[in-house]
């Protein structure tokens, strides 16, 4: 009974752009390169069967164009990606001979503790971080709508974030919650509360990572948000107001639902980006001792899966296990997005 | 998001494709051309020699052309990038002190030093050091460019507050074992509650194991480090935390406390010396240099080595062994902090004047007779990366509190583990 309002425009589309204009697109599960330029004068039968190198041939401007991307990407990503399944199979020090291990390197990996830690790890500051950096880009994104001045100003201060060099902000992070001298225990101290030791205990280093990575990617979210919700149709809210609602109810039952497809594709980038954290807990706790620079700072709480597998394959010279590990953590993440995608897929299927 | 599974399965078995094709037009590009004799490059990183010398290597050896990279960023793993190819490898490439052991396996992709007259100049050179850049059938594959011989810094105006002994020699006499430094430490903090006597714990346990004789493997490849030498170690490194006199900085706070007056103690290698003076300049004439307690230790100091696949080893070692000559390390000394491998060095004015940060105290007095007297151990392959938990074990028991029992017990079955892993017995 609640939902009637606005059931009927959720359940025409699952995006926010067939529901605005079906009629002036076409449908977007045809096959592509049908429709268009080319397509009447390729012969129907016969596109179809053989693409062929002929037609490679005559489109060779085309492909010429957009080639550097894709051999860049064949020798610089996709080769050491491939290579790195090879080298998970066998034991290297990375300038002496191979010798195959067979599935030696993932039996060790097994038996690892330190490795279940850093995937906790992992696993904790991703949560502590995507829960609310896409629960406040989403507020952002609402806010910044609904202004009417400084439009431009906001959505570049919301942008700065993300393009500033990350060892910077890891720095400066370091410095604002640092245990003896930092701005943060400072603050608390005049207050004549007693100082928090940020950088030592497991839970807050884990904390301040998951501030620094909410602080970075909080406004690039907001930024997607906003194009989302430009592309609803304001007649929605019109309507639903005309039907009573409030501002609340215009957020949970317009707003959230049409924006879904965003959202999946946040929670998607925000998965595999925040579950690949590397560089902050390196450069937070990569200054001290040098026995270790990568064990991820006091108790290894701040040791993430990346930087365990760069302290294996790059401080210890054992490549075949560091490959095992990327691999191993692979197919976490790979389970992590297919829940995601579950998860907000069957939701949006509900009505 | 209607991308079908069939159509996503097409691309993946289309990419995988591609990849193999350039997989196995990758295989043949290894060639080995011939090098040139008389074009040698020359790869270090930035101060690991002294610049000032370098450049006058290339107007001495005026009929050779040295070229010289400066190598930033992680200098190992781009040296083992660097040797995988003839063309990309240098001539004369640094190697650090933590990394020699690791490239001794692979000591054939090093000329030994020994066929191209290093063996003449050999006993003019600290034999502990040399023996670390020794395999165990007898190649030298590095020549030592520095060494780290370590000893007590201490804040003299703070020892005389506590009623401590003064004088480094006085100091160097009295405390002489880890009780005695840990009992002065104690006296220390109760005079001066704000000061503590060590940084971390962690750094007493390297010098501890820098004193002995066995490290963590030993020469058949065994793990020893369960055994009662590091055990010592550990109980010892433990003390100054069950004192109450462990500063426990384990972040990047370490510039303020000893700026701050809260490390009445540092002990550490001779080129820490310059850590200190820079974070705290306010300190300068108030620290002093004493033995360390327990005997002399090493940390650090690196090598010079020459690839395989040089274009000229002779002359390449000929260049080596003059920016290595005790002269001019005694140059470097002055101007990078290196100190030198070469005992006849410790005897030239560099070294003997005295260190206004230190109240003029000739440290070369503290630091020659311990460099000579460090002990010499075996440093397998796999040892930096088996010692790694007993580390991390040691700032657990700092940040969480952790009972020092259950940490040792953890760090012994990690540190097995990873023996096992890099193929210890």
């Amino acid at each position: 009974m609640s939902s009637s309002p606005v059931a009927g425009p959720a359940a025409t589309g699952p995006s926010s752009g067939s529901g605005t204009a079906p009629a002036g697109r076409p449908a977007p599960d045809r096959p592509r390169g049908g429709p268009g330029r080319h397509g009447r004068r390729v012969r129907p039968v016969s596109a179809g069967a053989r693409p062929g190198p002929r037609r490679v041939a005559r489109h060779w401007p085309q492909y010429l164009a957009i080639s550097p991307y894709y051999l860049i990407f064949t020798v610089f990503m996709l080769f050491p990606v491939i290579f790195t399944v090879y080298l998970a199979f066998q034991k290297w020090d990375g300038i002496g001979d191979m010798h195959f291990v067979g599935f030696q390197q993932f039996r060790f990996l097994w038996d690892d503790p330190i490795f279940w830690l850093s995937v906790r790890n992992t696993l904790v500051i991703w949560v502590l971080s995507t829960v609310p950096m896409l629960f406040l880009a989403l507020v952002l994104a609402v806010l910044v709508n609904s202004t009417k001045r400084f439009t431009a100003f906001y959505r570049v201060a919301l942008f700065i974030p993300s393009i500033t060099s990350l060892v910077a902000i890891a720095i400066f992070f370091g410095a604002i919650f640092s245990n003896n001298f930092g701005l943060i225990n400072a603050i608390l101290r005049s207050m004549h509360l007693s100082a928090v030791p940020w950088l030592s205990n497991e839970w807050t280093i884990k904390l301040v990572i998951a501030a620094l990575m909410t602080w970075q990617w909080t406004g690039y979210n907001a930024i997607i948000y906003l194009a989302g919700l430009q592309a609803i149709p304001s007649e929605l809210y019109e309507a639903a107001k005309m039907d009573g609602a409030g501002p609340v109810r215009l957020f949970f039952s317009i707003t959230i639902p049409l924006l879904r497809p965003i959202i999946l594709f946040t929670v998607v980038v925000s998965t595999v980006t925040g579950l690949q954290s590397f560089t902050e807990p390196q450069v937070l706790f990569g200054s001290e001792a040098s026995t270790n620079p990568n064990s991820g700072g006091p108790g290894q709480a701040a040791l993430t899966t990346l930087l365990y597998f760069y302290h294996q394959a790059f401080d210890n010279n054992d490549f075949g296990y560091g490959a095992a590990i990327v691999w191993a953590f692979f197919l976490v993440i790979l389970l992590i997005v297919l829940i995601n995608w579950r998860l907000v897929q069957r939701k949006e299927r509900r009505p | 998001m209607d991308l079908s599974r069939r159509r996503f399965l097409q691309a993946a078995v289309l990419t995988a494709a591609a990849a193999g094709a350039t997989a196995a037009c990758g295989g043949g590009s290894g060639s080995s051309g011939s090098k040139d004799s008389k074009n040698l490059s020359l790869w270090y990183w930035g101060g690991g020699l002294s610049d000032k010398v370098v450049a006058d290597a290339k107007k001495h050896f005026s009929d050779i052309t040295l070229k010289t990279s400066l190598v930033g960023g992680d200098f190992k793993t781009k040296l083992l990038t660097g040797l995988r190819a003839a063309q990309s490898a240098p001539d004369i490439t640094g190697i650090k002190g933590e990394d020699i052991a690791s490239f001794l396996p692979n000591a054939n992709r090093f000329v030994d030093l020994k066929s191209v007259g290093a063996d003449k100049l050999m006993p003019q050179y600290l034999s502990w050091k040399l023996k670390q850049a020794t395999t165990q059938d007898g190649k030298l594959i590095g020549f030592p460019i520095d060494i780290g011989p370590c000893a007590t810094y201490y804040r003299e105006d703070l020892f005389a507050q506590a009623g401590l002994p003064t004088d480094p020699a006085k100091v160097s006499a009295e405390l002489s074992t880890w009780d005695d430094y840990f009992k002065a430490g104690v006296e220390l903090h109760k005079a001066v509650p704000k000061t503590y006597l060590v940084n971390n714990i962690g750094s007493v346990f390297s010098m501890i194991i820098g004193q002995g004789t066995k490290r963590f493997i030993d020469e058949n490849n065994t793990f020893i480090g369960d055994q009662d030498h590091i055990r010592t170690a550990w109980t010892t490194a433990v003390k100054p935390y069950t004192l109450g006199i462990d500063a426990k900085i384990n972040d990047n706070t370490w510039n303020a406390a000893i700026s701050g007056g809260a490390l009445g103690t540092e002990i550490g290698a001779a080129w820490h010396a310059l850590d200190i003076s820079s974070a705290a300049p306010g300190t300068k004439g108030k620290w002093r240099v004493a033995n360390l307690p327990g005997g002399p230790s090493n940390l650090g100091g690196s090598f010079l080595s020459i690839p395989a696949t040089s274009g000229n080893p002779e002359e390449a070692f000929k260049i080596i062994s003059w920016i290595l000559s005790p002269e001019n390390q005694a140059r470097g000394f002055t101007d990078a902090a290196l100190f030198p491998t070469a005992p006849a060095a410790y005897k030239l004015p560099a070294l003997t004047g005295g260190d206004a940060f230190f109240g003029g105290q000739k440290t070369i007095e503290i630091f020659g007779p311990a460099a000579e007297k460090i002990p010499s151990a075996y440093e397998a392959p796999a040892d930096a990366a088996v010692s790694v938990p007993f580390f991390n074990e040691l700032t657990s028991i700092e940040a969480k509190g952790k009972d020092p029992e259950q940490a040792w017990k953890d760090a012994v079955s990690q540190a097995k583990q990873i023996a096992q892993r890099q193929g210890v017995k």
